[in-house]
């Protein structure tokens, strides 16, 4: 049973009123009731009522994570850093999937608009629609978007650099001598796919080597997608020696597709995959990846959030992070 | 290309009303502004147009077709705000192409319609680079290019000049006139600066408290406003107020000031006061139709259009000079020519231009004249 102000109250013989002025570390209590305070407290582990303290100061001391995919390992990484830095700052958080779907993206943003929280990070999506974009408005735009895309850019955004990750990875690759770079990569309708698109084009280009619209694949984003589309490029026209897979779960499939086929990485096939996990590194051989900022990207999505509650940010930031290129074997070219 | 039509237009948040019973029609290809100090509804009714803010009564038209229920995307307007955040990783064309890659336009057409922009905006040299690259007023073109790009039937603009320095706001609005000469589009533009509303806009709106004041040109707004309110928001120095008593002397009509001045009321003007006499009214009058009675006018100087009053502040603008003055109680602003010899705390004959005086009922703050 949590213990609460009055409990204590009654146990230090004082008022209620003292004891929060106590706890709160309030002028008015005398030195030894406030230890004596204190030490029933911290002796009955009290903890303050989140949702009555939000109550007196209009905060819930809340804020919403709203995921567009729960799937991918790096939006959960990212929702860690968020909550740590959420803890230590006296919030906690609530974790929503909205799958993709606008209608659930809707019902999620109910929370913002009842004070159920105090604000709201997005993590992926689609292009922002309208009710997002109303809500920016009416709930003094107590939202900062991670990895999402607007039109009417007026929201604090913190973004992954995709294009100029995909370039520092097809730079790589040239580096170690591959000349067939294959792209895996997501539907074409999707803008940030399309900027990793555009980095893998800009590299090439940079590069001197001619692009071959052939060794662009667009798969669903899941195992079995990256896996498939390993044995249709084998079954092609034209056979690339390396591979850039630019999401997680395709880049599973594809390796394990290229290893059930009896093929050696990186002797037949250079791979850099996306995102920095447990599995890329202990996989063999150990894969060469765009590591994702996940950690800064929670971070700072929660730092802006922060200052848009209380009102101490002056205009709306976006601020992007260029991921990480971790060279290991799986890109090492062994005839260099 | 298209016209905008609010019909008894309504916005609430909870028990605040917003917006009262707006009627307004904007027509094609025209440049509207809509001007109020903070909290007049103007943001609101840009938001509305917009579909950024649902309309909680009436009826919003672009063209002929009803679209309070139409989501953003397919009204077929671009926006440019305040905050015109570029994504700071994409160069300038892919900044101005984002919207048109999303809509899936050809390669070529989008490639058009960026170079067209930037011709128009004259940032050509500028597509690739990045924001951070850019200067303000570049950067703020670019916004700019982001709308014109989609070749919307309507452009809204909230305050877009605000985040400019004074001289680079200067120019800008008048870039902004020229763009849309140049593109003949219905504009929507909300700003809080009366000189910018003055020197953009065919019309201007002037709200306040979510009510239409007035809807006019610029000039018909500032030679004759509808009320008090508009009569001091519109020009700069503002216009000066007095209340005044009118009284009638055998047959002619004077303004009497509480013994500080007594000012005949032109004979052309009678007619609107005649039910006024021995009632109180405001008197008022721009400080530009005041004159130092030392320097010769292209009106007469009596004694029944001039005033004596102290200088107390003398503010030389250099083609001219604002003097502070006051007079038995008032104080008031002059603004005369560069020879004027006032100094403070000199006594000066002042003279007023009859012909462009206001005259405001003190209880409603209706205009009389």
């Amino acid at each position: 049973m949590q213990i609460t102000l009055k409990d204590i109250a009654r146990m230090a013989d004082v008022a209620e009123s003292t004891v929060s002025r106590a706890l709160n570390d309030k002028p008015g209590v005398g030195r030894e009731t406030k230890l004596k305070i204190l030490k029933i407290a911290k002796e009955n582990n009290y903890r303050p009522n989140q949702l009555a303290r939000g109550l007196a100061a209009k905060k819930t001391n809340m804020i919403a994570v709203i995921l567009a995919e729960m799937d991918s390992p790096g939006n959960i990484e990212i929702v860690k850093s968020i909550e740590k830095a959420a803890d230590e700052k006296g919030y906690q958080i609530i974790l929503c999937n909205t799958n993709n779907q606008e209608d659930k993206e809707e019902s999620y943003l109910s929370l913002l608009e009842s004070n159920q929280v105090d604000g709201a990070i997005f993590i992926g999506g689609k292009l922002v629609g309208s009710h997002l974009l109303r809500a920016s408005f009416s709930q003094d735009n107590r939202i900062v978007l991670v990895n999402r895309l607007a039109e009417e850019n007026f929201f604090t955004s913190v973004l992954t650099d995709y294009s100029q990750g995909i370039y520092q990875a097809v730079e790589h690759l040239v580096e170690e001598n591959f000349k067939k770079i294959a792209l895996v990569c997501g539907s074409r309708d999707d803008l940030i796919e399309e900027e990793k698109i555009s980095g893998y084009k800009n590299a090439l280009r940079d590069s001197g080597l001619d692009l071959n619209q052939e060794l662009i694949f667009s798969t669903a984003n899941d195992r079995q997608a990256g896996y498939n589309v390993f044995l249709e490029i084998i079954e092609g026209d034209v056979i690339p020696d390396a591979f850039i897979s630019t999401r997680e779960l395709t880049t599973i499939g594809l390796v394990e597709a290229i290893k059930m086929g009896g093929y050696f990485i990186p002797d037949d096939f250079a791979v850099v995959g996306y995102g920095d996990n447990i599995l890329t590194s202990v996989i063999d051989p150990p894969l060469t990846v765009l590591s994702e900022p996940v950690e800064e990207l929670g971070k700072s999505s929660l730092e802006f959030l922060l200052k848009l509650i209380n009102d101490n940010l002056d205009s709306q930031q976006i601020k992007v992070l260029t991921p990480e290129l971790i060279i290991r074997e799986s890109s090492i070219s062994k005839y260099n | 290309m298209a016209s905008v039509t609010l019909e008894h237009i309504y916005k609430h948040f909870g028990d605040f009303t917003a917006v009262k019973d707006q009627n307004l029609e904007i027509r094609d290809k025209e440049f509207v502004v809509l001007v109020g100090p903070s909290g007049c509804g103007k943001s609101t009714t840009l938001r509305m147009i917009a579909g950024l803010e649902e309309i909680s009564e009436g009826t919003l038209k672009i063209g002929d077709q009803v679209v309070n229920d139409v989501a953003p995307k397919d009204r077929d307007i671009a926006m440019v705000f305040q905050n015109y955040a570029l994504y700071p990783h994409m160069n300038v064309y892919d900044n101005m192409a984002f919207g048109l890659k999303l809509r899936k336009f050809p390669k070529d057409e989008i490639d058009r319609r960026v170079q067209d922009a930037a011709d128009i905006l004259g940032i050509e040299q500028l597509l690739d680079r990045k924001p951070k690259q850019l200067s303000g007023g570049q950067r703020q073109r670019v916004a700019l290019g982001r709308a014109i790009v989609r070749e919307p039937k309507v452009f809204l603009m909230d305050e877009p000049l605000s985040n400019l320095d004074a001289k680079l706001r200067v120019q800008m609005r008048t870039e902004l006139s020229k763009l849309h000469d140049r593109l003949k589009t219905t504009m929507i533009y909300v700003t809080h600066d009366q000189t910018e509303a003055m020197t953009m806009g065919d019309r201007i709106v002037v709200l306040k408290d979510g009510v239409v004041q007035q809807v006019d040109d610029p000039l018909s707004l500032y030679n004759k406003p509808n009320n008090m309110f508009v009569a001091g928001f519109i020009g700069s120095p503002a216009m000066n107020f007095m209340d005044a008593v009118i009284e009638k002397e055998g047959d002619t009509y004077y303004l009497e000031g509480d013994g500080a001045f007594k000012i005949r009321v032109p004979e052309d003007k009678e007619d609107h006061i005649k039910d006024y006499v021995g009632k109180e009214v405001v008197f008022g009058v721009r400080p530009e139709d005041i004159v130092d009675t030392k320097i010769t006018h292209d009106f007469e100087v009596k004694e029944d259009n001039s005033f004596e009053a102290d200088v107390d502040v003398v503010e030389p603008m250099g083609s001219e000079i604002y003097l502070y003055l006051a007079e038995e109680g008032h104080s008031l602003i002059a603004r005369v020519e560069a020879e004027s010899t006032a100094q403070v705390g000199d006594t000066i004959s002042l003279g007023i231009d009859l012909r462009k005086i206001h005259v405001f009922d003190a209880e409603t703050e209706e205009c009389i004249f």
